[in-house]
């Protein structure tokens, strides 16, 4: 796929615009599998795959051809979902804060008995859980999806994020960090 | 006996912990019991599942992001234009330049031949040392960063509902990207990370400027957001103030000798 993929690249650089095409559908799964992990919605997981392969064309010329496109695309894609992540909205912040209160670690939960009271429960571990990870910041929640969700290794998500692998590192460490913290309370009701 | 650490744990949950964690969770069931437990917490974080595409989704994105797309060799194109879409039309304009080029070269050859015959020494004994050569590079170089500083300094500014200065900047940019390429691949094959990096980095600026059909309001703030958060512009600041003037100034810097 890789050598096919740079023989794309040439065509598109020496002017066969819908040869990109191919790459396109060759990679937008892929794409839009992380960008939905980091934004967390399918709209916003759709723009990123559009801007992500603007952006991949745009740049074209600065495409090593060392390298595999899938993965510089997927870099350019967490790159874009990490802006996008790192503006959010200010009623996302506090989405769930009549639910749960962080001050006091505590979180309203259903009780356990009862059939719809386990629906409600599930659901509302669920909103805790998202808003522990709207508490993590973009780099700590990108680094932490890539590396729980994507199972990318230490170096390639510090290549992706461009940060020295030890930083990367310490990003999925304080992200495991203050989510075990938010997450605390919820302990055993699972 | 030493115990884990958090980050440690974190690391042996990944399977990323070193030989020394291994046998130590297997020895110690206290650090074990830890790694269960972090195990256990990690398991139900953010396990939704990611919507299914379909196969058409591929054909679909491309189908969106297809008008908003530019040719690449948009000026290799132009040229073909200018001379007529034959071949036959494009080998006569050829010929015709060439023999025009030869008489030209006929005429000044013959008027300056017995000046030159009388002068062939002293102009062998002019001819380029290394140290101006490379006063010819440096001074090229200096001039290209001294219009990308400008350049990056009018996108600074730039209007996005002004046309006519968007147009302005993309024709500047495309400009400035081909001889950008040359200098960046220069320099990286003369072994200087420093100046090779930032050219590198003001390509994918001016690689941007220059293929956006229009450059709308965000798309300035967000390249404006870019150069700011990498410091591209400081960075060409800085290079443009380590290169010596023409007049023979300071000593070039690193990056300024290619």
């Amino acid at each position: 796929m890789q050598g096919s993929d740079h023989s794309v690249v040439r065509a598109v650089l020496a002017g066969d615009k819908d040869a990109y095409g191919a790459l396109v559908r060759a990679h937008s799964a892929t794409v839009f599998r992380v960008a939905f992990r980091i934004a967390g919605n399918e709209a916003d997981a759709e723009e990123i795959v559009q801007e992500a392969f603007l952006r991949g064309y745009q740049r074209l010329e600065t495409f090593e051809q060392r390298s595999s496109f899938g993965t510089w695309i997927y870099r350019i894609a967490v790159n874009c979902a990490l802006n996008r992540v790192g503006k959010p909205e200010i009623d996302a912040e506090y989405r769930h804060a009549e639910e749960s209160d962080p001050e006091e670690k505590t979180v309203q939960v259903a009780a356990r008995e009862a059939g719809p009271e386990r629906a409600l429960l599930s659901r509302e571990i669920k909103a805790a859980q998202e808003t522990a990870m709207q508490r993590l910041t973009p780099t700590e929640k990108t680094a932490f999806v890539l590396r729980h969700l994507e199972d990318r290794s230490m170096s390639e998500i510090a290549e992706v994020l461009g940060v020295a692998p030890n930083a990367a590192k310490q990003a999925v460490f304080r992200a495991v960090q203050k989510l075990r913290r938010e997450l605390a309370p919820l302990r055993g009701t699972a | 006996m030493k115990h884990l650490s958090e980050e440690e744990l974190v690391e042996a949950c990944y399977g990323e912990s070193g030989a020394a964690g291994v046998a130590h969770l297997a020895a110690c069931p206290e650090c074990a019991a830890q790694l269960l437990e972090l195990k256990r917490d990690l398991e139900g974080v953010m396990r939704t599942e990611v919507p299914e595409r379909d196969a058409e989704y591929g054909e679909r994105v491309w189908e969106t992001l297809r008008p908003r797309l530019i040719p690449y060799e948009k000026k290799a194109r132009g040229w073909r234009r200018l001379f007529g879409r034959s071949g036959a039309q494009l080998r006569a304009a050829l010929l015709a330049l060439g023999c025009a080029a030869l008489v030209a070269a006929a005429f000044v050859g013959g008027r300056v031949w017995e000046r030159h015959t009388t002068k062939t020494t002293k102009v062998a004994s002019a001819s380029p040392s290394p140290q101006a050569k490379e006063r010819v590079v440096l001074v090229v170089l200096t001039d290209h960063l001294d219009r990308t500083e400008r350049l990056l300094v009018s996108l600074e500014h730039a209007d996005s509902s002004d046309k006519a200065e968007n147009a302005q900047l993309q024709s500047e940019a495309r400009e400035l990207l081909a001889s950008n390429r040359l200098y960046r691949t220069t320099a990286s094959d003369a072994g200087d990370p420093v100046l090779a990096g930032a050219l590198d980095r003001v390509e994918g600026v001016l690689a941007e400027v220059a293929n956006d059909p229009n450059l709308t309001a965000e798309d300035l703030q967000r390249l404006r957001d870019e150069m700011n958060s990498e410091g591209i512009l400081f960075e060409i600041r800085v290079l443009l103030a380590q290169t010596p003037d023409q007049a023979g100034g300071p000593k070039p810097a690193k990056g300024a000798t290619i």
